[in-house]
């Protein structure tokens, strides 16, 4: 098939590469860019492993074309540390053991990243809620829902 | 008494989890080198089926193909992925290598047949696309019960009536006279239970990077847990010494037991060597749920005997172990049920035996717990029928019959501690028992709470050899490098490990660096199984820090002038331990140490081979609580407490993990993972997360863990086994909540809606 010129930003970073039209984000993402903090899994958006940010909007990246990424700005795990700084919600993942394998964690910490962008106070129910579609066969889900209330909290205190 | 510690039993950051949080924690599923090509794998259709005739010749000729394998291309070595002749304790239970890294013969839907490694994955699948297999289908038979039959479809030659192994108990749990036994008895319990094939569910697929150099020596980046037992397999397979071959193990995405065995590495290896380049094997999701080990599922015949005052006094386990198309650990984990259903309880008359029976499906291997999840789900059953036959407390009955520190465990060697009273009190507590349970009531939505117990390992011995080696080496400050090769499957070990170093050292976690990773650059260490790296590894690691320390303390004394049994390390600093005025930093001696102007220069270290020679038993109880809609027989778990007795918690943030993961795995087992084979065609229907529903954040219940934290003599500063105790006892709790709602019991698991609805009915029109 023929190669199409795209242009997007990932991290912050301009990226124009010839992409396949049947590929997918994550495939471009972890097999082009060597960028490989997103993780598959299942490939079949049922287990949130592969959740990126586009445009600050949740997407499964492994369900969506790259092509339809064209002029976007995509946020992976590796871009949300800033100047050496890790994010708040990296922070409260460490501190709260909330990671144990790590391969559900880049996607667990995005998905808490839009939630957070949209609802800066959830509760335990509105976290469990929005953390639905990312599978994690480690941790039974209680330290991380731990972590996102902490992190929440933190973050209004911090940004009021 | 109450040791103080300064690192042990605080809740520290893991040393790995910045590297998880930022996405630069290097999986198999991320290794990519120079010239590496990607391979596929072609799978059986049929669950059993000559291959009459394979022709590769159109996929060869595909541009951008550069192997294409079949068994003719391999040595027709017969291997065991789960290894061979690893040394172990009699009973039969020495693995048998029954399969060929590429098929003979299918016997499972999914059996590679052939392999291809090509420049990238559309090359490599439509070059699968091209090769012609020319199976002759044959009959099959997917039912252990159905494969003893007479007549039935014969998998292996060897075996007859396709049971690979008949298993008796080992000696010391078959005790006096059981007719005798069940006839003094004044309750009887006899019931059969169905423990499900459960699936692994490690969200990294499985995988494999191989490389092979001009020399031979082959290089294999690989998720499986244990990485040296592994790199023997792999000298047997390829017949190379083990100096040739080198197994990396990169992070993992989750492990859970399944991948005790390797899987696609030997074909992954065998491409390489084909196609003289590296090559990387990654499975999908669909291939993980159809071509990798399983837990191993087993039907169970429980009997119980009891005194009226509820002491148990006769005890029978009969298992059938489902195996699928080649062993695997289905044969350990069919004679390990006898063990921990045995071996748990107090009880003067015991029995029991266990058939391995091949069926064409998917392998049966290892999954936490192994084999103990499984016929605890049948045995704490019985124990909650038995005890309301004897109109006991089923709280009673267990504080009546488990075993207590001095009694033999399971396994055969004394209980080193147990403290599973307070976890059955304490846990009792916290779910509220006295007030809830025997509280039925009617309505549509009915609640209920039950509980289970159990007892586990620390480590394998004296089943299987225990040993770990442990390498510290000061640098020439107050850092250490620890150089230890657990594997690293999710359970934070380097970091429990280093807390045992760092605590002994009277340094700080984190100046400590753990090499580790590398077969050939670490000495042996068994790996990641039977809840034994806290154990093992870290007796190997306090042993290696205490020479370490002497090393250290001796040099300290001569630049003190004092004596090294004088002096004791403390935040970094040693000191006269009567005049604590006087002292030197550990970063001056390891200094001195090595730029050592007199010519006495040493590089500060200690070196440990460790094996165990005992095995502190991890002990459990569970409680659930459940609510029963009555109308759609939908279970749901309020909740959950888990009370652990692991010892000294080295890290109670990493034991809460555990239990709390435990959790999660322990409801899917009982109430929603259902693997489901057509029986028309031997596919595997569940192959997906969609159709094979592991929890997530909306299934689980408030959960609770309690740690009763009472060090044990034998473990690293008390330390016992936590891994796999979070989720042995899970299931049974719920079964028997499930009873304490609404009366109705269910043997065969998951125990899904359909279940409770007909078990319900069946019950109305018993009464009616």
């Amino acid at each position: 098939m023929a190669e199409q010129m795209v242009k997007f930003m990932v991290n912050g970073r301009s990226y124009e590469i010839p992409i396949e039209p049947h590929m997918t984000l994550v495939e471009v993402l972890r097999d082009k860019l060597d960028i490989t903090g997103t993780k598959l899994s299942c490939g079949a958006g049922e287990c949130g492993a592969c959740t990126v940010l586009i445009d600050g909007k949740l997407a499964l990246s492994c369900l969506t074309l790259a092509m339809t990424a064209r002029e976007k700005n995509i946020l992976t795990i590796e871009g949300l540390a800033e100047g050496g700084n890790l994010h708040p919600i990296q922070k409260a993942f460490i501190e709260h053991g909330a990671i144990q394998c790590g391969f559900c964690t880049p996607g667990m910490i995005l998905a808490t990243k839009a939630l957070l962008d949209e609802n800066p106070n959830p509760n335990r129910e509105e976290v469990k809620e929005a953390l639905a579609g990312n599978l994690c066969r480690c941790t039974g889900y209680v330290k991380i829902v731990d972590a996102v209330l902490a992190v929440a909290e933190e973050i209004r205190k911090g940004g009021s | 008494m109450t040791q103080e510690f300064s690192v042990v039993g605080k809740r520290i950051t893991q040393v790995d989890t910045a590297a998880k949080a930022t996405g630069a924690a290097r999986y198999t599923t991320d290794i990519k080198l120079p010239g590496m090509l990607i391979g596929r794998v072609l799978h059986s259709p049929y669950p059993h089926a000559k291959i009459k005739k394979i022709d590769k010749s159109k996929a060869e000729k595909l541009t951008g193909v550069e192997a294409v394998i079949t068994i003719d291309d391999t040595d027709r070595t017969l291997w065991a992925r789960s290894f061979r002749d690893m040394p172990m304790a009699p009973s039969g239970s020495l693995q048998r290598a029954d399969e060929y890294i590429l098929a003979d013969k299918a016997r499972y839907v999914g059996d590679p047949v052939a392999a291809v490694a090509a420049v990238d994955e559309q090359t490599a699948d439509e070059a699968l696309d091209l090769i012609e297999v020319e199976y002759e289908k044959l009959p099959f038979v997917l039912d252990p019960w159905e494969a003893m039959k007479p007549g039935a479809p014969q998998i292996h030659d060897y075996a007859g009536n396709n049971i690979a192994v008949h298993l008796t108990p080992p000696p010391f749990l078959v005790k006096g006279d059981v007719e005798k036994g069940f006839a003094e008895s004044d309750v009887v319990v006899e019931e059969s239970f169905f423990a499900s094939k459960q699936v692994g569910c490690h969200l990294e697929t499985q995988a494999c990077v191989a490389s092979v150099d001009a020399n031979g020596k082959i290089t294999c980046y690989s998720p499986c847990q244990l990485a040296h037992p592994f790199r023997r397999e792999l000298g047997k397979i390829f017949n190379k010494p083990l100096g040739m071959i080198n197994v990396i193990s990169p992070f993992v995405g989750g492990s859970f037991g399944t991948r005790l065995s390797c899987h696609n590495e030997p074909i992954c290896i065998a491409l390489a060597m084909k196609a003289g380049k590296p090559v990387k094997l990654v499975y999908t999701k669909e291939e993980d749920f159809t071509c990798i080990d399983t837990r191993t599922p087993h039907y169970f015949t429980i009997k119980m005997g009891f005194k009226k005052d509820g002491t148990l006094n006769a005890f029978t386990v009969h298992t059938t172990t489902w195996s699928g198309g080649y062993l695997s650990r289905a044969q350990l984990a069919g004679g390990i049920t006898l063990v921990w259903a045995l071996g748990h309880y107090r009880c003067p008359n015991t029995d029991g035996w266990c058939d391995v029976v091949y069926t064409n499906t998917t392998l049966s291997g290892a999954m936490r717990g192994f084999g103990n999840p499984a016929v605890m789900w049948g045995v704490e059953q019985v124990m909650d029928m038995a005890a309301e036959k004897l109109d006991i407390d089923p709280l009673e009955l267990s504080l009546k019959n488990v075993k207590h520190a001095g009694e033999m465990a399971n396994l055969g060697l004394p209980i080193e501690s147990s403290y599973i009273d307070d976890c059955i009190r304490e846990g009792a507590k916290r779910i509220g028992w006295k007030e809830k349970r025997g509280k039925r009531k009617g309505g549509r939505a009915r609640r209920g709470v039950g509980m289970a117990t159990m007892t586990h390992c620390s480590g394998a011995w004296p089943l299987l050899i225990e040993h770990s080696n442990a390498f510290i080496k000061f640098n020439e400050d107050d850092t250490i490098s620890l150089t230890v090769n657990p594997g690293s499957p999710g359970t934070h070990i380097w970091g429990t490990l280093a807390q045992i170093a760092a605590e002994e050292l009277g340094i700080r976690v984190e100046d400590i660096s753990i090499v580790t990773g590398s077969t050939e650059a670490t000495m042996f260490d068994l790996g990641s199984h039977a809840s034994r790296s806290t154990y093992v590894t870290g007796n190997a690691v306090l042993e290696a820090a205490r020479q370490a320390k002497a090393q250290l303390l001796e040099r300290a004394a001569k630049m003190l002038e004092t004596s090294p049994d004088e002096l004791e390390v403390e935040d970094r600093q040693v000191y006269v331990k009567k005049a604590p005025e006087k002292s030197i930093s550990v970063a001056d001696v390891c200094f001195d140490a090595i730029w050592n102007l007199k010519g006495e220069s040493l590089n500060i270290s200690g070196k440990s081979s460790w094996a165990s020679h005992y095995n502190s038993v991890p002990t459990a109880a569970y409680f659930a609580e459940v609510e029963v809609d009555t109308e759609t027989g939908e279970v749901k778990v309020i909740k959950f407490v888990t009370a652990v007795d692991c010892g000294k918690a080295v890290n109670p943030m990493t034991v809460e993990g555990q239990c709390e993961g435990g959790i999660q795995q322990g409801i899917g087992y009982g109430l929603t993972e259902d693997y489901v084979i057509n029986k028309d065609t031997g596919v595997v229907e569940s192959d997906n997360f969609t159709t094979y529903k592991m929890p997530g954040t909306l299934d689980m219940p408030e959960t609770e863990v309690i740690i009763i934290d009472k060090p044990d003599p034998k473990g690293p500063f008390g330390a016992k086994g936590v891994a796999e105790p979070g989720l042995v006892g899970i299931a049974p709790a719920i079964a028997n909540a499930v009873y304490d709602a609404v009366g109705v019991r269910i043997t065969d698991m998951p125990i899904t809606p359909e279940k409770v609805l007909a078990a319900l009915e069946a019950k109305s029109a018993q009464k009616d």
